[in-house]
């Protein structure tokens, strides 16, 4: 089995279980008693009819060895690479509403330049530190975009 | 002459809106020709300030950013032989042996006065047709308008995709999203899970930073570990201007790639590398010495170029008076204008006639502005091809959060953002075209919306989307969008099976 039949195998696995999880969610959406409408139930099984269709569509391009397609969409990035990168905004995400932007900002950037292969300190950290400034001060003094400062608000 | 001509003239041609559409082109000239950089990450970049600008001033921004954009990628193409964006893919064919002779310069003239002419024919066809249209439009009842949007959708899976099914299911994806929030008829809350920011739904610019940005983040990882773009044959650009034998040798070309730019432009989904190469193609076909192309003929840059601009004028008639957006570019614009409270359709030129004329002249000006500022600036701006990306990605990467965040607000979004990017690289992974879902998300509430109404008011009876002239007229162009797609797939399958077989 090719890796494009194995990816629409899983895909197809995994759109399957959501449309039973959508079609239940749909199940259960209140109904309104007016004559001669549609309820708002209504789009969404039209919606979870389609999906099912061609989850199984591509559940059987999946199996099946007719449709042999080679091609294969790589996302062509070192696997470590890809996941420091992720862990790193993951970490950013969860640290961004307790910090605010600035102190969260520098460090995030700093780490992404250093993955994008920049390995020199000194325009890492003041790349990092004057970007984000920069960044903040023109969005939140020049277009009025409120960002929070989070720990820094009483200094910025 | 109608007084919303006057007006819209008059509107697009304040200062601050000139500022704008010039600031436009300057981004979107330097986004373009950026490998790894495509237009709709530029317009993620500026889509902060549209929040606080005038909706005519934002517009003329955006719209200025994507005439331009599309100049930018032939700039690379041509100079690095790598596409700043899909549509300059067919430029770098001849632009890039051009460029390797030493006749840089000439190129890039080329590829500019082509990109105006482009663009210009594709202003007087979105002047000329889009009033009528939208007069047309203006009888289209409930079922009318839901086959029409249901036909955008099918011709957009058909055009966006490698597998019909991939692309269909991309769409219907988009349209579960769309169902999150109320329901748009009663106000019931759908799948919010108690959740009060999923109440006004998922808004469609966090769907479209994290689909399209976080992937592109992720593309130019790829980048840094090949090594990167080299700078080669950046810094030597000879005579940019076209001469007059150059000009003679471009009429044909020019005018095949505007046409069918043009009328490209017009169908939802077929956009900017499909108009480039069939009118490299077609214009290869009509040429007296179709065996220089690809060799460095002046040709060849011609029609590609003219053909990506003369998609952005085309682009917008259905964006304008349908309210159906032909690509990414197109679906932000419509919602720039939902943002300010601005409804694309064909009651934009009813009801906001003025404001209707004013995007149509801003794109006037852009297309000028594109031309002078691309001209001038040409030997100041390929030193843009060297900045690090190292510094380039993190500062989008930051402006993403920025963006996302100012939507409404809130750090819910940046979320939803994150989390959309991760559904964008499940999708790379799985060879599936995102864009279908983000049209989806733009079109899936109009869809909706069309189809209970016209049930609700023929008391449930389906035969009223076949009653209609305009409606079946519409099913019919849907159903054999759906056909020719599943044909033309079988047909590319049977193609690469002959030579195993």
């Amino acid at each position: 089995m090719n890796n494009m039949r194995t990816r629409n195998l899983i895909a197809g696995i995994i759109l399957l279980s959501l449309c039973a999880v959508y079609a239940y969610l749909t199940a259960n959406l209140p109904t309104r008693n007016i004559e001669n409408t549609t309820q708002p139930s209504f789009f969404p099984w039209v919606i979870t009819f389609c999906l099912t269709g061609l989850s199984l569509s591509l559940l059987i391009q999946g199996i099946l060895p007719v449709f042999n397609s080679k091609e294969s969409a790589v996302i062509d990035v070192p696997v470590k690479r890809l996941l420091s990168g992720l862990a790193l905004s993951l970490i950013y995400l969860i640290a961004l509403p307790i910090l605010g932007f600035i102190a969260s900002n520098i460090p995030f950037f700093a780490g992404l330049m250093y993955l994008y292969g920049e390995r020199r300190p000194v325009w890492i950290f003041g790349g990092s530190a004057l970007t984000s400034l920069v960044v903040f001060e023109l969005f939140r003094e020049v277009f009025q975009i409120r960002l929070p400062a989070g720990i820094l608000e009483g200094l910025i | 002459m109608s007084p919303d001509v006057i007006d819209g003239f008059l509107q697009a041609t304040q200062l601050s809106t000139i500022i704008a559409v010039a600031s436009g082109c300057l981004i979107g000239l330097i986004i373009g020709m950026i490998p790894g950089l495509t237009i709709s990450t530029g317009i993620i970049i500026v889509l902060p300030l549209t929040f606080v600008l005038e909706a005519d001033i934002s517009i003329a921004l955006l719209l200025g950013l994507y005439v331009s954009g599309m100049t930018g990628g032939s700039f690379s193409a041509i100079l690095l032989n790598i596409p700043g964006t899909p549509s300059a893919s067919a430029t770098a064919m001849d632009g890039h042996p051009m460029a390797l002779n030493g006749e840089g310069g000439r190129a890039l003239g080329i590829a500019i006065t082509a990109s105006f002419v482009g663009g210009f024919f594709s202003f007087l066809c979105l002047y000329f047709i889009a009033p009528l249209l939208a007069e047309i439009a203006l009888k289209f009842q409930s079922p009318d308008l839901f086959s029409l949007v249901f036909f955008g959708l099918t011709i957009i899976c058909s055009f966006a995709a490698k597998s019909l099914v991939k692309g269909l299911l991309s769409a219907v994806i988009g349209l579960a999203i769309v169902t999150i929030g109320q329901d748009p008829m009663m106000g019931t809350a759908r799948f919010t899970f108690g959740e009060l920011n999923l109440i006004a739904g998922i808004h469609f610019l966090t769907a479209l930073i994290g689909l399209f940005a976080i992937p592109q983040l992720v593309d130019n990882f790829a980048d840094i570990v090949k090594g990167g773009v080299k700078e080669k044959s950046a810094a030597r650009i000879s005579r940019v201007f076209p001469k007059l034998s150059d000009l003679k040798l471009m009429r044909l070309p020019m005018a095949i790639g505007a046409s069918i730019g043009s009328f490209l432009g017009i169908l939802p989904g077929a956009g900017g590398p499909i108009a480039a190469f069939i009118s490299y193609d077609y214009a290869k076909k009509l040429s007296k010495s179709p065996d220089e192309y690809g060799k460095g003929s002046p040709q060849g840059i011609a029609a590609p170029e003219s053909a990506n601009n003369a998609v952005t004028g085309g682009a917008l008639i259905p964006m304008m008076t349908l309210g159906i957006p032909g690509d990414p570019v197109t679906a932000i614009l419509i919602g720039a204008l939902l943002i300010h409270g601005l409804a694309p359709g064909p009651l934009l030129f009813v009801e906001n006639g003025e404001f209707a004329y004013g995007l149509i002249f801003s794109f006037f000006w852009a297309n000028i502005f594109n031309l002078i500022i691309a001209f001038i600036g040409l030997r100041f701006l390929v030193k843009v091809l060297v900045v690090p990306k190292a510094l380039l990605m993190p500062t989008i990467a930051i402006l993403c959060v920025i963006g996302s965040y100012a939507l409404r607000n809130n750090f819910f979004d940046v979320y939803m953002m994150f989390g959309f990017g991760l559904l964008g690289l499940a999708m790379r992974w799985l060879d599936m075209p995102v864009v279908p879902l983000l049209l989806a998300m733009v079109l899936g509430r109009q869809l909706e919306e069309h189809l209970r109404i016209s049930l609700i008011a023929s008391k449930n009876d389906v035969s009223v989307f076949f009653t209609s002239p305009f409606s079946l007229f519409f099913l019919c162009l849907a159903a054999a969008s759906i056909f020719w797609s599943f044909w033309a797939e079988h047909k590319s399958k049977q193609k690469k099976r002959a030579p195993s077989g």
